[in-house]
């Protein structure tokens, strides 16, 4: 009787709220924003899902800020307006236009810290509309000052921006929400693995390549948040663990080519 | 019968003038301004009354110059006399009184103006009188206003080119016209034309067609010249010439140029179209305190403007909102719009949300509300295109965002063209236009820096040259031992310019719990810049 219930909402698509379990599908068409990875979008199914919110985790060095650069890039490469709410101020233009990112279609709210202010940042953002990503960057935020939000008040995001052509995007260190059609990207790097990419044998000769990319898909419907009946989520989860490498780069990830003062071997020992 | 202005220091003056007297008016050049003034006869009496009335009018308008000032210079905290540049650009010098007390020359003067010379027991030059000082400093006396009536146009035009402050003539234009000197003539058609430079190699042309009815530039000339060749030298001597011969040799625009020098109008005077001002004005019967009673009194004001506006085909680029209060002060807001609006929601918005960050000092008497016309915009949308925020919507949004986190904090990054690290400015947002999407190949990735603003000072141990070792004080922050690292990499800059010059080497370090950040050292000490996320 359940499963002929739920059967019939998926089929009116009404299967929004379902916190039972559903495998994470893939979807076409107008309603997913690509991150602007190929490797990551195949294993989005095709990208972040609009009128959602998604969550991008990961402890620092894991990659969570060069994929929000990439996905404002990609929507900003395809026309869209894109938001950054920086709760601690901790945005850098230069390497987001590295990355591709158009800066004249974002716009930027940078806060000092204080993740209330910021929420309110974000609402009036997410109210206004018109944007194709908007992204929420909690990642610096001390934890117990996110635990002092109650759990409304991610369910009021997701509200926010629900039935809009939008895509929310929270930036954070440790899992904190998403809606029910939204994605969690966690980026844990395997143990034992270093989380960068380094080239080159003495310090004088090395270059940093960039941060190895491991992604963990969460997909499906429910989140801890919001499931009522104290379970943990039974979302089944598909795991692809891989390293983005372009074997063409000549040292064009780092910033640091924007320096066009000589590079020269220091011999000051400092 | 038609009177000129001619104000050659404070061109906007003449038009002040003659916008008292008559509606029909009509500029010649920058300078002059020529109205109809036929029937100020049965009204003020014959034309020399009028003559007199219109300068004393001219020189009433001058003290209205020291009453707007535009710019207010204390004099360096206390050490000069204060200054201050008027309405007009003319600066005006303040002096000592000598009973100490102020002398107005006329007009409401603002309070703090007149605070401070109260204060500093000075007063101001009046018009009648020369101002010391250096040369800069220009007497009022010497404005340069000249009026003139006469039966034609061109016949007051040149007569005020002559030089006398105030010319009338009732009758016979050829014959006050003769005495003059041939260049009068010159000189009128020249900035009629707009012609800055008449003789020598660097002799202009007209940059324009000039207004209808009077002969063009170049055959005007040509024709100078020959009467230079021919020495005729005055306005009467070209007069006395005859028709048929000078139609021989110059030609039609010879005859023409005859014509204005006898005085006779190529033209009939063509009134400048009257510049519409959206202006919405409330006196209060009572003082209103607070933004929220002071919303109705803009929801009343900002409808019938943007009606005005609409009807117009014109929207508000800026829009001046000016509160008098009960303190004989005025609180004074002006918002220059992202985008031409005249949406009465959307103005009101933004003046609440401007007046909520700049509060009125006091309780409110009288509301004035001026918009800056600007054509109306003109907006396709497309079906094939997803559609965006609008410009009202983002304008209301950016407002909001200011007056929240501060409208210093929100906006569009810009990159500046220096290689100075974390080199930006935040601009307004504005969208970034409506360009079509680009289809960019992926790029390869680019390592995103999160940083620290201020970067955040730490203690490194080198070893052997290299840093081996991070610590700092702060709770959350990265640190420990370094395994991996990479430099260092001078960069220097701004030590040429006036720009805050830097010098410092750069290192990327891998520590032991694999985050990977920037380090860099300055004069000594090592800062954290950011992590590499």
């Amino acid at each position: 009787m359940r499963a002929h219930l739920e059967s019939l909402l998926r089929a009116r698509k009404l299967d929004g709220t379902l916190d039972t379990a559903a495998p994470w599908r893939p979807r076409t068409g107008e309603d997913l924003a690509p991150a602007g990875l190929p490797a990551l979008d195949e294993a989005l199914g095709g990208g972040f899902r609009r009128g959602h919110l998604s969550e991008i985790v990961g402890p620092p060095s894991s990659g969570r800020s060069t994929v929000l650069a990439h996905t404002l890039g990609a929507a900003a490469a395809r026309g869209e307006l894109v938001a950054l709410v920086d709760a601690c101020d901790r945005f850098d233009p230069a390497s987001a236009a590295a990355a591709g990112l158009d800066l004249s279609k974002l716009l930027w709210v940078r806060e000092t810290g204080d993740a209330g202010r910021a929420l309110k940042a974000a609402m009036l953002v997410l109210q206004a509309g018109g944007f194709g990503v908007v992204a929420f960057d909690l990642a610096d935020v001390r934890p117990p000052a996110l635990r002092a939000f109650p759990f409304t008040t991610w369910l009021r995001l997701g509200r926010a921006v629900e039935g809009r052509e939008t895509v929310a995007l929270l930036v954070a260190s440790s899992h904190l929400a998403r809606s029910a059609g939204g994605a969690t990207l966690a980026l844990e790097p395997p143990p034992g693995r270093p989380r960068a990419r380094w080239a080159g044998g003495s310090d004088r000769a090395r270059l940093l390549h960039g941060v190895v990319l491991s992604p963990r898909m969460v997909g499906g419907t429910g989140s801890e948040h919001l499931t009522c009946d104290g379970h943990a989520p039974t979302a089944s989860r598909r795991a692809r663990s891989y390293e983005e490498h372009d074997e063409r780069s000549t040292g064009h990830r780092s910033p640091r080519d924007r320096h066009q003062s000589v590079r020269r071997n220091c011999n000051d020992s400092g | 019968m038609y009177a000129c202005v001619r104000s050659a220091r404070v061109p906007e003056l003449a038009k002040d003038v003659a916008a008292q007297f008559s509606p029909r008016l009509q500029r010649y050049g920058a300078e002059a301004v020529v109205f109809d003034v036929s029937g100020l006869g049965r009204l003020l009496g014959p034309p020399d009354v009028v003559a007199a009335e219109i300068a004393h009018a001219a020189r009433a308008q001058l003290p209205a110059l020291l009453s707007e000032p535009s710019a207010f210079d204390s004099g360096g905290g206390g050490a000069g006399p204060p200054r201050f540049v008027s309405r007009y650009g003319l600066r005006v010098q303040a002096h000592p009184t000598e009973h100490g007390r102020v002398c107005s020359t006329g007009g409401a003067l603002p309070e703090d103006v007149s605070r401070t010379l109260r204060d500093r027991e000075l007063r101001l030059s009046s018009p009648e009188s020369r101002a010391p000082g250096p040369g800069k400093w220009l007497p009022l006396r010497r404005a340069g206003i000249r009026v003139t009536v006469a039966p034609t146009q061109v016949c007051a035009l040149l007569l005020s080119l002559a030089g006398e402050p105030t010319a009338v003539v009732i009758a016979d234009e050829a014959g006050a016209l003769a005495p003059l000197p041939l260049r009068r003539l010159q000189q009128l058609l020249a900035g009629i034309h707009g012609v800055t430079v008449l003789r020598g190699p660097r002799a202009g042309a007209a940059p324009g067609t000039g207004p209808p009815g009077w002969p063009a530039w170049p055959a005007c000339a040509k024709a100078f010249d020959m009467l230079q060749r021919w020495g005729v030298r005055t306005l009467g001597e070209f007069a006395a010439l005859p028709a048929a011969e000078l139609s021989a040799r110059m030609g039609q625009a010879g005859v023409a140029l005859q014509l204005v020098a006898r005085g006779r109008d190529p033209h009939p005077l063509v009134p400048d179209p009257e510049v519409p001002r959206f202006v919405e004005r409330m006196e209060l019967e009572w003082p209103i305190d607070g933004l929220e009673p002071l919303s109705f009194v803009l929801a009343r004001l900002l409808d019938p403007l943007s009606g005005a506006l609409e009807r117009a085909d014109r929207a508000a680029a800026a829009i001046r909102l000016e509160l008098r209060l009960v303190d004989r002060t005025t609180h004074v807001r002006v918002l220059q719009l992202p985008a031409a609006l005249r949406e009465a929601r959307v103005l009101r918005t933004l003046l609440l949300l401007d007046l909520e960050s700049h509060p009125p000092a006091a309780a409110i008497d009288v509301v004035r509300v001026e918009a800056d016309p600007a054509p109306g915009r003109v907006v396709q949308y497309s079906l094939l295109e997803r559609a965006t925020a609008s410009v009202e919507t983002l304008a209301t949004l950016t407002a909001r965002l200011g007056a929240l986190v501060g409208e210093a904090r929100c906006g569009t990054p810009v990159l500046l063209e220096t290689h100075r690290p974390d080199a930006f400015e935040l601009r307004r947002f504005d969208g970034g236009g409506r360009a079509a999407a680009v289809s960019v190949a992926g790029p390869a990735i680019v390592p995103a820096l999160r940083r620290f603003r201020p970067p955040v000072a730490v203690r490194v141990r080198v070893d052997r040259g290299r840093p081996a070792h991070v610590a700092i004080d702060r709770r959350g922050m990265p640190g420990g031992e370094i395994v991996q690292a990479a430099g260092p990499w001078r960069t220097s800059g701004g030590w040429w310019t006036r720009e805050q010059p830097w010098d410092r080497d750069e290192w990327d370090v891998e520590l032991r719990d694999g985050t990977v950040c920037r380090l860099h050292r300055e004069q000594g000490v090592w800062f954290m810049e950011g992590v590499m996320d």
